[in-house]
């Protein structure tokens, strides 16, 4: 007899934040399923052609965004300081996100500051235990201020 | 009225451009915190001021919750959408009549029938970009 034991929606978000802590990707994306989907709202690289958006799926698009900023801010951190979650398997969760930089991160230049900056997620929790969505939002011009970035494109 | 229609209509008084409606839904000490501008205090006062400017510089806003939840702590989780055209300076940024849309998160906690502490979140350097700042030193500047 298998015994299956789903964590809750707060734990498997826990969990999740906990992996990001320490830089453990496979984990983060373990606790998500095949198919979860990401979105970065703030994510928006406006070259001549097009716009990239931080849209996708967490295995392709969220992992590789994760592992960038990871490696242009080895030290990058969190401290989860509130979740919200209803009985549905959606959460909301604040986290402070923190870094010192020892790489270029996209047109962001190294000037090997710190950045420390609130985030908030939003993810749904499926009946399997298993992150279906992650949502983040942030606030760009601060984390630009931050790291001595200045113009808004 | 249940936290979920308190905030479903706090939310269609701010579509309306409503101010005293939207307001009336909020207890005026209640702390609000609006992450992007770096605004703390009370509805009554920093509140007030996000809901005037928002309405008079975007007298044709459009606010759309394209998600809204509520937590065991009767906190409310809403993602919205606001979108319209600049006609007023806002926050310190000058009209040049651009469209914004912008998505946000709003925190309302709900507690005796009013909306009794709020927090939002987005990301303020869209909004530069949609409104034609080029640089965050010099938010006023535009050429």
């Amino acid at each position: 007899m298998s015994v299956t034991i789903s964590l809750s929606a707060v734990e498997v978000i826990t969990a999740f934040f906990d992996a990001y802590r320490v830089h453990d990707l496979e984990r983060m994306v373990e606790l998500c399923s095949d198919n979860a989907d990401f979105h970065y709202i703030p994510f928006e690289v406006w070259g001549r052609q097009r716009v990239i958006r931080g849209d996708g799926k967490v295995r392709t698009i969220g992992k590789a965004l994760w592992a960038t900023l990871i490696d242009a801010f080895p030290d990058l951190t969190n401290e989860v300081t509130s979740i919200i979650a209803d009985e549905e398997g959606n959460v909301a969760a604040e986290v402070v996100i923190s870094g010192t930089q020892a790489k270029p991160y996209g047109t962001i230049a190294n000037q090997g500051l710190h950045y420390n900056l609130p985030n908030i997620f939003l993810f749904r929790v499926g009946k399997d235990g298993l992150i279906e969505e992650v949502t983040g939002y942030w606030d760009n011009a601060d984390f630009y201020r931050q790291l001595d970035r200045l113009e808004v494109d | 009225m249940s936290a979920q229609d308190l905030v479903q209509t706090f939310f269609a008084k701010m579509d309306a451009g409503d101010v005293e409606g939207t307001l009336a839904l909020v207890a005026p000490e209640a702390p609000v915190n609006l992450i992007p501008l770096q605004l703390q205090g009370s509805a009554s006062e920093v509140g007030r001021d996000y809901f005037q400017q928002l309405a008079s510089a975007f007298p044709n806003l459009q606010v759309r919750v394209r998600r809204l939840f509520v937590g065991s702590d009767n906190t409310a989780v809403a993602e919205v959408t606001i979108e319209g055209n600049q006609a007023a300076d806002f926050f310190g940024i000058l009209n040049q009549e651009k469209l914004m849309d912008l998505d946000q998160v709003w925190l309302l906690h709900v507690g005796d029938g009013a909306i009794d502490r709020i927090k939002a979140y987005w990301c303020q350097n869209r909004l530069y970009r949609r409104l034609g700042v080029r640089r965050l030193d010099h938010i006023t500047i535009t050429a």
